[in-house]
């Protein structure tokens, strides 16, 4: 069976790097990135299930972040997970994609229950995807 | 009435204050995220392995050595938070302006954290001892600092230093590459030090050359201390 892929984007590097080990130990596979440019880079590179996205972060910020992860994966889910998200910049996070938004201190339990429904969500639209191009194919071919 | 002049100072001061504590309490929160993910993984840890595994023992103690490491990091931000609340107690006092520098660094920390400029501080060889209001002091040095830290390339050093000069004193912000012309603007906005202390920005080298760095004057007593009163007892910011 294959492993649920996540990856951690926060700029407090022992924040990620506890966190990855409690997901590790869970049975996820993870990456960690400590910028939004890192994000972007590992994004460019592999396929996750889901990117766990804090918004404060010098440089490029979480909102930024996550509009440029959309660009180059339209469907990949974000979720939000920081520590002191406005209504405002939940709403803003909400339209730019963001599936959830988690407020730090949240239980690891929940995560990782919540990366894992987000893998059931990427195999379910990769489905729909496949089945639409062979229904395309068929009717091209008019059998 | 009489207080007029020191409005605009004051909600400048409110606004800093607003500025500085959202700050430092995100990055306390960031400890406390910290320091109850790595509880958090002592638990799993006590969970998983044999009581007496000595792999369990030897990353329990590693982690016991981050989370002191934490402790310390809020501890510092904690004092930050103490020191700010205690620099409007006096208006009227002598004062080191080596701390203030030190204060001002701890408080601008974030601001160049975020703007991915290094920022360091050095404090004068010798104490400078300067009167008047610590807090108005605070203030026109933060936001020269900010002005600085916001104009300069990421991944680039300020540094921010003070020598005694004639007797009172001179801080230096100084940016490791030329700042943008529109520098010059936001220094020239900063009237809060001018109007309460006598302190004033000059650039250098001057405009329209590309300023490399800010000289803040700093007269020794700050001129609300002694300037003359005018009919109705308001002080003139300006000693007219």
């Amino acid at each position: 069976m294959a492993t649920d892929r996540v990856l951690l984007v926060d700029d407090e590097k022992d924040f990620v790097e506890v966190l990855a080990e409690r997901m590790r130990s869970r049975g996820l596979e993870v990456t960690c990135a400590t910028s939004g440019r890192e994000a972007i880079s590992a994004v460019e590179a592999q396929t996750f299930d889901a990117v766990l996205l804090d918004l404060a972060m010098p440089d490029l910020d979480g909102l930024e972040t996550l509009r440029r992860l959309h660009e180059i994966q339209p469907e990949l889910q974000v979720m939000i997970l920081s520590g002191r998200a406005t209504v405002k910049t939940a709403v803003e996070a909400i339209r730019c994609g963001a599936t959830d938004i988690f407020e730090k201190p949240t239980d690891v339990e929940t995560l990782v229950k919540r990366i894992k429904a987000a893998r059931a969500t990427r195999i379910a639209h990769e489905d729909d995807v496949a089945e639409e191009h062979i229904e395309e194919i068929l009717r091209k071919r008019g059998w | 009435m009489g207080d007029d002049h020191r409005r605009p100072w004051q909600r400048e001061g409110v606004l800093f204050f607003g500025d500085v504590i959202a700050g430092l309490s995100h990055e306390l929160s960031n400890v406390f995220n910290i320091i109850n993910e790595m509880a958090g993984l002592q638990q799993d840890i006590l969970a998983g392995a044999q009581p007496k595994s000595a792999d369990a023992a030897d990353r329990l103690s590693e982690l016991a050595g981050r989370i002191k490491a934490q402790v310390e990091r809020g501890e510092t931000l904690n004092q930050s938070l103490h020191s700010l609340a205690h620099s409007v107690d006096d208006a009227n006092i002598a004062f080191d302006l080596g701390d203030t520098l030190e204060l001002v660094s701890s408080l601008a920390a974030r601001r160049a954290r975020l703007a991915r400029v290094e920022l360091v501080v050095h404090r004068p060889e010798s104490p400078v001892t300067l009167e008047g209001d610590p807090f108005v002091l605070l203030l026109t040095i933060y936001e020269s600092i900010v002005a600085v830290v916001g104009a300069a390339d990421s991944e680039r050093r300020v540094e921010v230093s003070a020598a005694q000069h004639d007797s009172g004193a001179q801080v230096f912000i100084t940016s490791a590459d030329p700042l943008p012309p529109g520098v010059a603007d936001e220094i020239a906005a900063l009237e809060i030090g001018h109007l309460s202390w006598g302190a004033v920005h000059t650039l250098d080298p001057p405009f329209p050359e590309p300023p490399g760095r800010i000289i803040l004057d700093v007269p020794a007593v700050a001129p609300a201390l002694n300037a003359p009163a005018d009919e109705e007892g308001q002080e003139d910011p300006d000693g007219n």
